[in-house]
């Protein structure tokens, strides 16, 4: 498992295994409009450019040179041979099991209980694209080493980086939600205090489910800014009580000057449960869809059931399951 | 009742008011009904001819140069400037708001500071204006005003993308439920009422959302279409011929920006007293450029040179306050003839260039021209004052974005934790190192004095 595949394998798996109708419908629409890029040798896309105006040109450049890996843009262009005339793009999140934050494996590169964590977080942003932000043309994509999510409501695909990056905070829980709050008539007295847990809805919700996420898979072991091993181990101590949702009596027992610095610190770390290059980049490459992912020897493939998705199931290739050691 | 063009000039009443009364012939002439509009306002002061607008002309002028004295001017006097938040003024002030608009939108482009300074004014005035008003009438105007600025019954998130990407609204203050905006209590209730426990559902309404979050949603809306208006006139400017007496205005409003800029300089800093120009402190440099100095690998090289340098070094040389002014300037504004950006900052930011490995400009050559387009003077190889203006001075990137962008350059120390950017990093340790160093100082100092 999770091994590099050969050449011969790659071949076999494009001509026997790999069919250019499985191309989710969201790529073969609109194909050539994309750009494509190919990684031949292992070290990197550098074959870029490229355009494919037929399914069947896709499929004959697949079969003949069985790339190491293959990669389409997020963007949609009038020329795309040269990035030109850009469209827009698709709005996309890039959760990546090995680069997660906070994850209880403590593996080298990745491994099911990070997949599945990874997984349980794309289940948190899913869930907050469509019902916070009502977005409805959402596609969930295996990579190989985690998920993309891609989404592509008309709406968000002409946004400029800097909404994509506001975006991205609101979905991953990477700003530290206010917690003080004044009414208009009351300009001049004390504010209110209302912490992220007490409001059921909007960000402060989503904040909370992202944190809460965290705490319960933190091992004890990271090193994270701000947090110093006191207080990592009374999270650890204490956090029965987020599970059990008492929010109120957590924070007393961590104490309200270390809670501040606490939700500040989380938010922080928020930040890179999404690899933000990746959403504010209009112009990136991603992995195709059915390609092989041939690092790690895995299908990179659309999931349309991804509350019950088992890649060790559904993501190996062929010839992996023939190899003796499988 | 307050009208609602008081607010929103570009709304149909405020069109119907110009084309009935806005030629532009007249516009200089002397006014007698604004004169009195004006010295009857509110605590206006009137001992001086130079505070009453004589005419529309005058009042256009006015309205910008209120803002930029009140940013800058540490002598600002609201009274100087009352009649802007008198309602009674306003069907001049709605046309005189045209006449600002056009001027600026004729004679600068879309990003110059002149129309910057009058889309920050207009936002400025709704916020006061809005203020002023009784809150038992406040309700019903800014409801009103709701209604005129968004067509459908809520806000789709999604059609207010310009205003989150002028970053004045974080996505996160705003309440979204199925892809809407929630701004009204009704709706709040029907939304979320069964979800709160333990306390009252409308007083949480009034905290989260309330009239802040309308007020903030109007007033950028407004801005924002004040900055289209202007885009547009721009547009057009090039096909027809612009009144003469426009472009007389447009250089009035250059030159009260200009002074309000002076008065600021000269009355003395703030906090560390940096506002003007000095010399390179390079002790008070962060972490992230003294490594970006030293020169950059591969990976990071471009950014690091073009993005990051190019922007600290040159502001912080030329303008370390412009966060804290929050006015954008061209670098000619201070280095008039471009002596101390060709001899200084230039030279610095080549070097750091040419130790990078493998050196920038050897296999980026033209990122020498990206490098002159980041100081504002377009791409070309050099800066040149003809070209100024072609490209915006950019200001550097935030911590955030470094930490993001060119993560292997951020090392922070302790400095870096109460800041938010390297040249706030840069304004902070160099006060920090003047305040220890400038004991032994003075104790020079009273020494020559000796
Ligand atoms: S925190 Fe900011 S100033 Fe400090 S090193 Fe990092 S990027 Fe530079
Ligand atoms: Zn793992």
């Amino acid at each position: 498992m999770f091994e590099a595949s050969t050449l011969e394998e790659r071949r076999r798996y494009y001509r026997e295994e790999w069919n250019v109708k499985e191309l989710p419908d969201f790529i073969k629409k609109d194909l050539n409009k994309r750009e494509f890029g190919f990684d031949h040798l292992g070290n990197g896309p550098n074959d870029r450019y490229r355009i494919f105006k037929t399914q069947d040109m896709i499929r004959r450049f697949m079969r003949y040179r069985s790339p190491f890996a293959a990669y389409c843009s997020i963007a949609f262009y009038n020329k795309p041979w040269q990035r030109g005339d850009w469209l827009k793009s698709e709005l996309v999140f890039d959760v990546d099991a090995k680069d997660l934050p906070i994850r209880s494996c403590n593996c080298e590169g990745v491994c099911n209980i990070c997949l599945n964590e990874a997984r349980q977080i794309v289940l948190l942003i899913l869930d907050t694209l469509r019902g916070d932000l009502g977005l409805k043309d959402i596609h969930m994509i295996y990579s190989g080493r985690g998920y993309h999510i891609r989404v592509l409501d008309e709406e968000v695909m002409t946004f400029d980086s800097e909404v994509r990056s506001q975006v991205l905070k609101y979905v991953s829980g990477a700003e530290a939600p206010k917690n003080k709050y004044v009414l208009e008539n009351e300009v001049d007295q004390k504010p209110y205090e209302l912490e992220h847990f007490l409001i059921p809805f909007g960000y402060p919700a989503v904040f909370t489910s992202r944190v809460k996420h965290s705490i319960m898979h933190i091992t004890g072991k990271e090193k994270i800014e701000n947090i110093n091993t006191k207080l990592l181990k009374d999270i650890i101590k204490y956090r029965n009580l987020v599970e059990k949702g008492e929010w109120g009596l957590f924070k007393n027992k961590i104490g309200p000057i270390r809670y501040k610095n606490f939700v500040e610190s989380m938010s922080q770390l928020n930040m890179g449960i999404v690899d933000a290059k990746v959403s504010i980049d209009l112009k990136r490459i991603l992995r195709l869809p059915t390609s092989l992912h041939s690092k790690v020897s895995m299908k990179c493939m659309e999931v349309k059931n991804i509350e019950n998705f088992d890649p060790l199931k559904e993501a190996v290739p062929k010839f992996v399951m023939e190899r003796k050691d499988y | 009742m307050v009208s609602l063009s008081f607010l929103n000039p570009l709304s149909s009443e405020g069109e119907e008011i110009v084309r009935e009364k806005g030629s532009l012939d007249h516009i200089s002439d002397i006014n007698a009904e604004l004169l009195m509009v004006v010295r009857e306002s509110e605590s206006q002061k009137i001992s001086n001819d130079s505070y009453i607008p004589q005419s529309y002309a005058d009042l256009a002028v006015k309205r910008v140069e209120w803002y930029a004295r009140k940013k800058n001017d540490k002598k600002y006097n609201h009274n100087d400037y009352a009649f802007l938040l008198n309602p009674e003024i306003t069907e001049f002030d709605v046309i005189s708001f045209y006449i600002a608009a056009q001027s600026v939108g004729i004679k600068f482009k879309p990003n110059s500071r002149e129309t910057r300074l009058m889309i920050e004014a207009q936002g400025k005035l709704v916020e006061e204006r809005l203020e002023k008003i009784p809150s038992y009438q406040r309700k019903e105007i800014v409801d009103n005003l709701l209604n005129q600025l968004v067509f459908e019954d809520n806000i789709p998130w999604t059609s207010i993308a310009e205003l989150l990407g002028s970053k004045k609204i974080r996505l996160a203050d705003l309440i979204l439920d199925q892809g809407e905006v929630i701004l009204e209590k009704d709706d709040f209730m029907d939304r979320f009422d069964e979800k709160i426990i333990g306390r009252p559902s409308e007083k949480m309404y009034d905290l989260l959302i309330g009239e802040r979050i309308k007020i903030m949603i109007i007033t950028r809306m407004i801005m924002q279409n004040t900055e289209n208006y202007i885009k547009r006139v721009h547009d057009m400017a090039s096909k027809i011929e612009p009144h003469p007496s426009l472009l007389q205005i447009a250089d009035q409003i250059t030159e009260k920006i200009n002074e309000s800029i002076s008065y600021y300089s000269s009355s003395g800093g703030g906090f560390g007293g940096d506002i003007k120009a000095s010399e390179l402190v390079h002790e008070a440099f962060p972490p992230c450029i003294q490594k970006t100095i030293e020169g950059v690998g591969s990976g990071n090289r471009n950014d690091a040179i073009v993005l990051l340098l190019t922007s600290f070094i040159s502001y912080a040389r030329l303008y370390p306050s412009v966060f804290r002014n929050d006015i954008s300037m061209k670098i000619s504004d201070i280095d008039a003839d471009l002596q101390i950006t060709i001899n200084e900052i230039l030279p610095l930011i080549y070097d750091a260039a040419d130790r990078c490995t493998p050196p920038l400009f050897e296999d980026d050559p033209q990122e020498k021209l990206n490098i002159t387009a980041k100081l504002g003077f377009g791409v070309h190889t050099i800066p040149e004052l003809k070209n100024e203006g072609e490209s915006k001075w950019y200001t550097p990137m935030s911590c955030e974005k470094i930490k993001i962008h060119l993560s292997s350059l951020c090392k922070p120390d302790a400095t870096c934790k109460n800041i938010g950017n390297p040249l706030s990093y840069y304004n902070r340790k160099r006060w920090e190192l003047r305040k220890s160093g400038g004991k032994s100082k003075t104790n020079e100092d009273t020494k020559n004095d000796e």
